[in-house]
Protein backbone atom coordinates (compact mmCIF):
# COMPACT_ATOMS: atom_id res chain seq x y z
CA UNK A 1 0.00 0.00 0.00
CA UNK A 2 1.24 3.44 -1.06
CA UNK A 3 -1.12 5.81 0.36
CA UNK A 4 -0.13 9.50 1.02
CA UNK A 5 -2.94 11.04 2.59
CA UNK A 6 -5.87 9.75 4.37
CA UNK A 7 -9.00 11.67 5.23
CA UNK A 8 -12.10 11.46 7.77
CA UNK A 9 -14.91 12.72 5.93
CA UNK A 10 -16.52 14.80 8.06
CA UNK A 11 -19.61 15.97 5.58
CA UNK A 12 -20.57 15.04 2.08
CA UNK A 13 -20.01 18.20 0.26
CA UNK A 14 -16.21 18.00 1.69
CA UNK A 15 -16.04 14.53 0.29
CA UNK A 16 -17.32 15.77 -3.17
CA UNK A 17 -14.62 18.30 -3.12
CA UNK A 18 -11.94 16.18 -2.60
CA UNK A 19 -12.84 14.01 -4.90
CA UNK A 20 -13.05 16.66 -7.63
CA UNK A 21 -9.58 18.14 -6.55
CA UNK A 22 -8.26 14.20 -6.46
CA UNK A 23 -9.72 12.46 -9.09
CA UNK A 24 -8.28 8.74 -9.93
CA UNK A 25 -5.81 9.47 -7.51
CA UNK A 26 -8.38 8.93 -4.30
CA UNK A 27 -10.25 6.28 -2.92
CA UNK A 28 -13.52 6.39 -0.70
CA UNK A 29 -13.43 3.63 1.73
CA UNK A 30 -16.97 3.54 4.09
CA UNK A 31 -17.03 -0.30 5.94
CA UNK A 32 -13.30 -1.19 4.21
CA UNK A 33 -14.74 -4.74 4.07
CA UNK A 34 -13.80 -4.82 0.02
CA UNK A 35 -11.37 -1.65 -0.15
CA UNK A 36 -8.97 -2.85 2.54
CA UNK A 37 -8.29 -6.35 0.91
CA UNK A 38 -8.33 -4.84 -2.92
CA UNK A 39 -5.80 -2.47 -1.70
CA UNK A 40 -3.61 -5.27 -0.03
CA UNK A 41 -3.73 -6.90 -2.76
CA UNK A 42 -2.93 -3.78 -4.98
CA UNK A 43 -5.99 -4.31 -7.07
CA UNK A 44 -6.04 -0.68 -6.40
CA UNK A 45 -3.16 2.18 -5.22
CA UNK A 46 -4.61 4.83 -4.50
CA UNK A 47 -2.64 7.69 -3.05
CA UNK A 48 -5.62 9.77 -1.38
CA UNK A 49 -8.05 7.33 0.44
CA UNK A 50 -11.36 9.53 2.11
CA UNK A 51 -13.30 7.68 4.92
CA UNK A 52 -17.10 8.44 5.22
CA UNK A 53 -17.67 6.00 7.48
CA UNK A 54 -18.66 8.48 10.03
CA UNK A 55 -20.90 11.20 8.33
CA UNK A 56 -23.86 10.96 9.66
CA UNK A 57 -26.44 12.23 7.03
CA UNK A 58 -25.12 8.86 5.10
CA UNK A 59 -25.86 6.63 7.88
CA UNK A 60 -29.89 7.35 8.00
CA UNK A 61 -32.95 5.42 6.86
CA UNK A 62 -35.99 7.70 6.31
CA UNK A 63 -39.55 6.66 5.90
CA UNK A 64 -40.53 9.72 3.66
CA UNK A 65 -44.16 8.96 3.52
CA UNK A 66 -44.24 7.07 -0.02
CA UNK A 67 -40.90 6.22 -0.21
CA UNK A 68 -38.11 4.99 1.39
CA UNK A 69 -34.39 6.75 1.47
CA UNK A 70 -31.31 4.61 2.25
CA UNK A 71 -27.93 6.66 2.89
CA UNK A 72 -25.42 5.10 1.06
CA UNK A 73 -23.55 4.66 4.53
CA UNK A 74 -25.90 2.82 6.49
CA UNK A 75 -25.08 -0.96 7.03
CA UNK A 76 -26.26 -4.26 6.97
CA UNK A 77 -27.11 -4.58 10.38
CA UNK A 78 -28.76 -1.05 10.43
CA UNK A 79 -31.05 -2.96 7.80
CA UNK A 80 -31.42 -6.30 9.82
CA UNK A 81 -32.32 -3.68 13.11
CA UNK A 82 -34.67 -1.43 11.64
CA UNK A 83 -38.52 -2.15 11.59
CA UNK A 84 -39.24 -0.60 8.01
CA UNK A 85 -38.29 -3.64 6.43
CA UNK A 86 -40.49 -6.17 7.59
CA UNK A 87 -43.50 -7.50 6.21
CA UNK A 88 -43.89 -6.84 2.49
CA UNK A 89 -40.00 -5.92 2.35
CA UNK A 90 -38.81 -8.85 4.64
CA UNK A 91 -36.81 -9.45 0.78
CA UNK A 92 -34.32 -6.63 2.01
CA UNK A 93 -34.29 -7.88 5.62
CA UNK A 94 -33.52 -11.04 4.66
CA UNK A 95 -30.45 -10.38 1.75
CA UNK A 96 -28.73 -8.16 4.14
CA UNK A 97 -29.30 -11.09 7.20
CA UNK A 98 -27.11 -13.14 5.03
CA UNK A 99 -24.76 -11.12 4.03
CA UNK A 100 -21.05 -12.39 5.27
CA UNK A 101 -21.03 -12.61 9.29
CA UNK A 102 -21.59 -10.07 12.04
CA UNK A 103 -18.66 -8.56 11.58
CA UNK A 104 -19.18 -8.22 7.86
CA UNK A 105 -22.74 -6.61 8.65
CA UNK A 106 -21.55 -4.10 11.41
CA UNK A 107 -19.51 -2.57 8.98
CA UNK A 108 -20.32 -2.96 5.67
CA UNK A 109 -23.00 -0.59 3.51
CA UNK A 110 -25.48 -0.51 1.04
CA UNK A 111 -23.36 2.13 -0.83
CA UNK A 112 -20.52 0.08 -0.85
CA UNK A 113 -22.28 -3.53 -1.87
CA UNK A 114 -23.82 -1.26 -5.20
CA UNK A 115 -20.09 1.10 -5.89
CA UNK A 116 -17.91 -2.15 -5.71
CA UNK A 117 -20.02 -3.44 -8.21
CA UNK A 118 -19.74 -6.85 -7.35
CA UNK A 119 -22.91 -9.58 -9.44
CA UNK A 120 -22.95 -11.38 -6.00
CA UNK A 121 -23.99 -8.48 -4.05
CA UNK A 122 -27.05 -9.83 -1.97
CA UNK A 123 -28.29 -6.31 -1.07
CA UNK A 124 -28.70 -5.03 -4.76
CA UNK A 125 -31.33 -7.63 -6.57
CA UNK A 126 -34.21 -6.99 -4.03
CA UNK A 127 -33.18 -3.22 -4.52
CA UNK A 128 -33.70 -4.24 -8.27
CA UNK A 129 -36.80 -5.60 -8.00
CA UNK A 130 -37.76 -2.80 -6.27
CA UNK A 131 -37.54 -0.40 -8.95
CA UNK A 132 -34.47 1.47 -6.62
CA UNK A 133 -32.86 4.87 -7.95
CA UNK A 134 -29.64 5.82 -7.00
CA UNK A 135 -28.39 9.05 -6.15
CA UNK A 136 -24.80 10.03 -7.59
CA UNK A 137 -23.40 13.15 -5.87
CA UNK A 138 -20.74 15.46 -7.68
CA UNK A 139 -19.48 19.09 -7.87
CA UNK A 140 -21.63 18.92 -10.93
CA UNK A 141 -24.81 18.08 -8.91
CA UNK A 142 -26.49 14.68 -8.10
CA UNK A 143 -27.17 12.31 -10.79
CA UNK A 144 -30.03 9.83 -10.36
CA UNK A 145 -30.12 6.79 -12.34
CA UNK A 146 -32.49 3.37 -11.49
CA UNK A 147 -30.08 0.71 -10.07
CA UNK A 148 -30.32 -1.64 -13.42
CA UNK A 149 -29.08 1.12 -15.76
CA UNK A 150 -26.29 2.13 -12.89
CA UNK A 151 -24.52 -0.92 -13.97
CA UNK A 152 -24.35 0.13 -17.57
CA UNK A 153 -23.35 3.68 -15.80
CA UNK A 154 -21.75 3.07 -13.04
CA UNK A 155 -19.88 5.55 -10.49
CA UNK A 156 -17.49 7.94 -11.78
CA UNK A 157 -14.54 9.07 -10.02
CA UNK A 158 -15.84 12.43 -8.56
CA UNK A 159 -19.38 11.24 -7.73
CA UNK A 160 -19.65 10.00 -4.08
CA UNK A 161 -22.92 7.19 -3.86
CA UNK A 162 -25.11 9.34 -1.01
CA UNK A 163 -28.39 7.42 -0.97
CA UNK A 164 -30.34 4.71 -2.90
CA UNK A 165 -34.65 5.27 -2.77
CA UNK A 166 -37.62 3.24 -4.03
CA UNK A 167 -41.09 3.22 -3.88
CA UNK A 168 -43.01 1.98 -0.63
CA UNK A 169 -44.53 -1.38 -1.49
CA UNK A 170 -48.74 -0.92 -1.76
CA UNK A 171 -50.63 -3.69 0.34
CA UNK A 172 -50.87 -6.11 -2.65
CA UNK A 173 -47.21 -5.77 -3.21
CA UNK A 174 -44.54 -8.51 -2.05
CA UNK A 175 -40.82 -8.30 -1.81
CA UNK A 176 -39.36 -11.94 -1.67
CA UNK A 177 -35.66 -13.53 -1.88
CA UNK A 178 -33.94 -16.41 -1.94
CA UNK A 179 -30.37 -17.07 -1.94
CA UNK A 180 -27.94 -20.30 -2.52
CA UNK A 181 -24.48 -19.79 -0.78
CA UNK A 182 -22.02 -22.93 -0.10
CA UNK A 183 -22.47 -22.92 3.68
CA UNK A 184 -24.93 -20.34 6.01
CA UNK A 185 -22.34 -17.64 6.99
CA UNK A 186 -19.50 -16.12 5.28
CA UNK A 187 -20.79 -17.28 1.88
CA UNK A 188 -20.53 -15.39 -1.26
CA UNK A 189 -23.45 -15.50 -3.08
CA UNK A 190 -23.90 -18.41 -5.67
CA UNK A 191 -27.55 -17.50 -7.00
CA UNK A 192 -29.64 -15.12 -5.85
CA UNK A 193 -33.44 -14.16 -6.83
CA UNK A 194 -35.98 -11.77 -6.21
CA UNK A 195 -39.24 -10.80 -7.03
CA UNK A 196 -41.55 -8.11 -6.31
CA UNK A 197 -45.22 -8.92 -7.15
CA UNK A 198 -48.12 -6.82 -7.65
CA UNK A 199 -51.23 -8.87 -7.16
CA UNK A 200 -54.67 -7.80 -7.95
CA UNK A 201 -58.27 -10.09 -8.60
CA UNK A 202 -55.78 -13.40 -7.68
CA UNK A 203 -53.74 -12.61 -10.31
CA UNK A 204 -49.93 -11.08 -11.19
CA UNK A 205 -50.87 -7.77 -12.51
CA UNK A 206 -47.37 -6.92 -12.76
CA UNK A 207 -43.99 -8.33 -11.91
CA UNK A 208 -40.14 -7.52 -11.20
CA UNK A 209 -38.19 -10.81 -11.16
CA UNK A 210 -34.05 -9.74 -10.29
CA UNK A 211 -30.80 -12.20 -10.60
CA UNK A 212 -27.49 -11.84 -8.61
CA UNK A 213 -24.47 -13.74 -9.70
CA UNK A 214 -26.38 -14.74 -13.26
CA UNK A 215 -24.44 -12.54 -15.07
CA UNK A 216 -21.45 -10.27 -14.97
CA UNK A 217 -24.05 -7.54 -12.98
CA UNK A 218 -27.41 -8.31 -10.66
CA UNK A 219 -29.77 -7.57 -13.39
CA UNK A 220 -33.62 -8.07 -14.58
CA UNK A 221 -34.84 -11.85 -15.95
CA UNK A 222 -36.89 -10.04 -18.20
CA UNK A 223 -38.74 -13.43 -19.90
CA UNK A 224 -40.03 -14.76 -16.93
CA UNK A 225 -41.22 -10.95 -15.57
CA UNK A 226 -43.15 -11.20 -19.61
CA UNK A 227 -44.19 -14.94 -18.67
CA UNK A 228 -45.89 -13.99 -15.28
CA UNK A 229 -47.57 -11.07 -16.13
CA UNK A 230 -51.02 -11.56 -16.01
CA UNK A 231 -51.04 -15.14 -14.97
CA UNK A 232 -52.24 -16.91 -11.60
CA UNK A 233 -49.41 -17.50 -9.61
CA UNK A 234 -49.47 -21.29 -8.72
CA UNK A 235 -46.84 -24.57 -8.75
CA UNK A 236 -47.72 -24.73 -12.98
CA UNK A 237 -47.19 -21.02 -13.61
CA UNK A 238 -43.63 -21.10 -11.46
CA UNK A 239 -42.54 -24.38 -13.17
CA UNK A 240 -42.53 -22.52 -16.19
CA UNK A 241 -41.12 -19.77 -15.10
CA UNK A 242 -38.06 -22.00 -14.21
CA UNK A 243 -38.12 -23.19 -17.62
CA UNK A 244 -38.27 -19.48 -18.77
CA UNK A 245 -34.87 -18.71 -16.69
CA UNK A 246 -33.53 -21.64 -17.94
CA UNK A 247 -33.66 -21.00 -20.93
CA UNK A 248 -32.27 -17.04 -20.99
CA UNK A 249 -29.40 -18.56 -18.84
CA UNK A 250 -28.26 -21.25 -21.63
CA UNK A 251 -27.52 -18.14 -23.89
CA UNK A 252 -26.39 -16.02 -21.31
CA UNK A 253 -23.92 -18.23 -19.82
CA UNK A 254 -22.86 -20.57 -22.96
CA UNK A 255 -19.92 -22.60 -23.02
CA UNK A 256 -19.23 -21.53 -19.06
CA UNK A 257 -18.41 -24.47 -16.59
CA UNK A 258 -20.87 -23.65 -14.05
CA UNK A 259 -24.06 -23.51 -16.26
CA UNK A 260 -24.79 -26.59 -15.74
CA UNK A 261 -24.78 -26.48 -12.14
CA UNK A 262 -26.46 -23.11 -12.09
CA UNK A 263 -29.09 -24.67 -14.58
CA UNK A 264 -30.22 -27.06 -11.51
CA UNK A 265 -29.66 -24.51 -8.78
CA UNK A 266 -31.84 -22.05 -9.93
CA UNK A 267 -34.92 -24.26 -9.91
CA UNK A 268 -35.11 -24.22 -6.06
CA UNK A 269 -33.83 -20.91 -6.27
CA UNK A 270 -36.44 -18.76 -7.95
CA UNK A 271 -39.43 -21.96 -6.54
CA UNK A 272 -38.76 -20.16 -3.16
CA UNK A 273 -38.63 -16.87 -4.06
CA UNK A 274 -41.83 -17.39 -6.25
CA UNK A 275 -43.71 -19.48 -3.74
CA UNK A 276 -42.80 -16.77 -0.51
CA UNK A 277 -44.88 -14.57 -2.86
CA UNK A 278 -47.65 -16.89 -3.79
CA UNK A 279 -48.26 -17.37 -0.33
CA UNK A 280 -48.14 -13.62 0.24
CA UNK A 281 -50.88 -13.51 -2.50
CA UNK A 282 -52.77 -15.92 -0.89
CA UNK A 283 -52.73 -14.04 2.10
CA UNK A 284 -53.94 -10.85 0.01
CA UNK A 285 -56.70 -12.36 -1.20
CA UNK A 286 -58.05 -14.41 1.61
CA UNK B 1 1.65 9.88 9.20
CA UNK B 2 -1.65 10.50 10.36
CA UNK B 3 -2.45 11.85 13.88
CA UNK B 4 -5.43 10.30 15.37
CA UNK B 5 -7.12 9.35 19.05
CA UNK B 6 -8.87 6.76 20.04
CA UNK B 7 -9.71 4.74 23.05
CA UNK B 8 -8.90 1.70 23.32
CA UNK B 9 -9.52 -0.48 26.87
CA UNK B 10 -10.83 2.88 28.34
CA UNK B 11 -7.39 4.43 27.78
CA UNK B 12 -7.19 7.57 25.15
CA UNK B 13 -4.35 7.07 23.01
CA UNK B 14 -3.28 9.79 20.94
CA UNK B 15 -0.86 8.74 18.42
CA UNK B 16 0.68 9.43 15.14
CA UNK B 17 0.58 6.42 12.70
CA UNK B 18 1.19 5.09 9.30
CA UNK B 19 -1.34 6.05 6.81
CA UNK B 20 -1.09 2.54 5.50
CA UNK B 21 -1.49 0.92 8.78
CA UNK B 22 -5.04 -1.45 9.46
CA UNK B 23 -6.17 -1.40 12.81
CA UNK B 24 -4.99 -4.61 13.72
CA UNK B 25 -1.57 -3.34 13.12
CA UNK B 26 -2.01 -0.21 15.47
CA UNK B 27 -3.36 -2.52 17.93
CA UNK B 28 -0.81 -5.30 17.79
CA UNK B 29 2.34 -2.97 16.57
CA UNK B 30 1.94 -0.01 18.35
CA UNK B 31 0.02 -0.58 21.35
CA UNK B 32 1.41 -4.39 22.03
CA UNK B 33 -2.23 -5.98 22.44
CA UNK B 34 -1.57 -9.09 20.60
CA UNK B 35 -4.37 -10.89 22.13
CA UNK B 36 -5.87 -9.60 18.69
CA UNK B 37 -4.55 -12.10 16.16
CA UNK B 38 -4.22 -11.59 12.70
CA UNK B 39 -5.67 -14.93 10.63
CA UNK B 40 -7.01 -14.94 6.91
CA UNK B 41 -6.68 -11.15 6.72
CA UNK B 42 -9.94 -10.66 4.76
CA UNK B 43 -12.37 -11.09 7.12
CA UNK B 44 -13.34 -14.91 7.08
CA UNK B 45 -12.17 -16.05 10.23
CA UNK B 46 -12.68 -13.38 12.85
CA UNK B 47 -9.59 -13.60 14.67
CA UNK B 48 -9.34 -10.24 14.53
CA UNK B 49 -12.51 -9.50 16.20
CA UNK B 50 -12.62 -6.47 18.18
CA UNK B 51 -15.47 -4.53 19.95
CA UNK B 52 -15.59 -1.05 18.10
CA UNK B 53 -18.10 1.20 19.31
CA UNK B 54 -20.35 -0.66 20.48
CA UNK B 55 -20.25 -3.48 17.24
CA UNK B 56 -18.18 -6.55 17.01
CA UNK B 57 -15.96 -5.84 13.58
CA UNK B 58 -13.00 -7.29 11.65
CA UNK B 59 -9.79 -5.28 12.92
CA UNK B 60 -8.21 -6.21 9.49
CA UNK B 61 -10.44 -4.08 7.14
CA UNK B 62 -10.50 -1.30 9.27
CA UNK B 63 -7.65 1.47 8.26
CA UNK B 64 -6.39 2.93 10.94
CA UNK B 65 -7.09 6.45 10.70
CA UNK B 66 -10.75 5.44 10.22
CA UNK B 67 -11.00 4.31 13.84
CA UNK B 68 -9.74 8.15 14.73
CA UNK B 69 -12.59 8.96 17.61
CA UNK B 70 -13.40 5.60 18.10
CA UNK B 71 -14.35 3.44 21.55
CA UNK B 72 -12.72 -0.43 20.73
CA UNK B 73 -12.72 -2.86 23.56
CA UNK B 74 -9.98 -5.92 22.66
CA UNK B 75 -9.75 -9.43 24.76
CA UNK B 76 -7.28 -7.23 27.21
CA UNK B 77 -9.94 -4.86 27.96
CA UNK B 78 -12.41 -7.59 29.46
CA UNK B 79 -10.30 -8.82 32.57
CA UNK B 80 -11.63 -6.26 35.38
CA UNK B 81 -9.66 -5.93 38.51
CA UNK B 82 -8.13 -9.31 38.51
CA UNK B 83 -11.21 -11.11 37.90
CA UNK B 84 -12.64 -12.48 34.76
CA UNK B 85 -15.23 -11.08 32.49
CA UNK B 86 -18.12 -13.54 33.02
CA UNK B 87 -17.87 -15.18 29.30
CA UNK B 88 -14.38 -15.67 29.57
CA UNK B 89 -14.95 -17.79 33.02
CA UNK B 90 -17.69 -19.68 31.14
CA UNK B 91 -15.47 -20.69 28.50
CA UNK B 92 -12.35 -21.38 30.84
CA UNK B 93 -14.87 -23.99 33.06
CA UNK B 94 -16.51 -25.46 29.63
CA UNK B 95 -13.41 -25.98 28.55
CA UNK B 96 -14.91 -24.13 25.09
CA UNK B 97 -10.57 -23.45 24.44
CA UNK B 98 -8.49 -25.90 23.03
CA UNK B 99 -5.38 -24.03 20.75
CA UNK B 100 -6.99 -20.63 21.40
CA UNK B 101 -5.94 -18.54 18.71
CA UNK B 102 -9.77 -18.18 17.53
CA UNK B 103 -10.64 -17.38 20.96
CA UNK B 104 -10.14 -13.68 21.56
CA UNK B 105 -12.35 -13.14 18.81
CA UNK B 106 -14.45 -15.80 20.17
CA UNK B 107 -15.12 -14.63 23.29
CA UNK B 108 -15.65 -10.56 22.09
CA UNK B 109 -18.20 -12.12 19.73
CA UNK B 110 -20.04 -13.81 22.44
CA UNK B 111 -19.41 -10.94 25.09
CA UNK B 112 -21.37 -8.28 22.15
CA UNK B 113 -24.05 -10.85 21.66
CA UNK B 114 -25.21 -11.23 25.26
CA UNK B 115 -24.83 -7.50 25.24
CA UNK B 116 -27.01 -6.75 22.26
CA UNK B 117 -29.27 -9.82 22.56
CA UNK B 118 -29.16 -11.01 26.64
CA UNK B 119 -30.95 -14.31 26.17
CA UNK B 120 -30.60 -15.91 22.81
CA UNK B 121 -31.77 -19.02 21.26
CA UNK B 122 -29.02 -21.51 20.57
CA UNK B 123 -29.85 -20.59 16.84
CA UNK B 124 -29.25 -16.84 17.65
CA UNK B 125 -26.18 -17.89 19.58
CA UNK B 126 -24.81 -19.82 16.40
CA UNK B 127 -25.96 -17.03 14.60
CA UNK B 128 -23.59 -14.95 16.68
CA UNK B 129 -20.65 -16.53 16.64
CA UNK B 130 -20.72 -17.56 12.80
CA UNK B 131 -17.97 -14.90 11.45
CA UNK B 132 -15.05 -16.90 13.98
CA UNK B 133 -14.03 -20.10 12.69
CA UNK B 134 -11.65 -22.28 15.14
CA UNK B 135 -10.39 -24.97 13.48
CA UNK B 136 -10.31 -27.52 16.78
CA UNK B 137 -13.18 -27.78 18.18
CA UNK B 138 -17.33 -28.45 16.59
CA UNK B 139 -18.34 -25.49 18.29
CA UNK B 140 -20.31 -26.82 20.40
CA UNK B 141 -18.62 -25.83 23.33
CA UNK B 142 -18.41 -22.53 22.82
CA UNK B 143 -22.38 -22.74 22.53
CA UNK B 144 -22.12 -24.05 26.54
CA UNK B 145 -19.60 -21.63 27.42
CA UNK B 146 -22.31 -18.88 25.99
CA UNK B 147 -25.01 -20.13 27.88
CA UNK B 148 -23.11 -20.51 31.03
CA UNK B 149 -21.85 -16.87 30.21
CA UNK B 150 -25.69 -15.87 30.24
CA UNK B 151 -26.27 -17.73 33.71
CA UNK B 152 -23.36 -15.53 35.38
CA UNK B 153 -24.20 -12.00 33.76
CA UNK B 154 -27.84 -12.77 34.72
CA UNK B 155 -25.93 -13.51 38.01
CA UNK B 156 -24.24 -10.08 38.11
CA UNK B 157 -27.56 -8.22 37.51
Amino acid sequence: MTLKEVYNGKEVNEVVELLHKYGSRAKVISGGTDVVIALRNEKISPEVLIDISKIDELKKIEDRGDHIVIGGGVTFTQIVESDLFLGNLLGLHKACKMVGSPQIRNMGTIGGNIANGSAAADSVPPLIALDAVVSLLSQNGVRKIGLEAYYHDPIKENELLTEVSFAKPKENEVLTFSKLGLRKALAISRLTLSSFVEFEGGKVKSVRVASGALAKFPMREVEVENYLTGKVLDEESVEVAIEKLKDSMDIRLKGRSTLPYKRVAISTILREALEEAMKFGEEVRA
Amino acid sequence: MKNISLTVNEKVYELTIDENMRLLDILREELGLIGTKEGCSEGECGACTVIMDGHTVNSCMIMGFQADGSNITTIEGLEKDGKLDPVQQAYVEVGAVQCGFCIPGMVLSTKNLLDHNPNPTDEEIREGLSGNLCRCTGYNKMLDATKKARKYREGEE
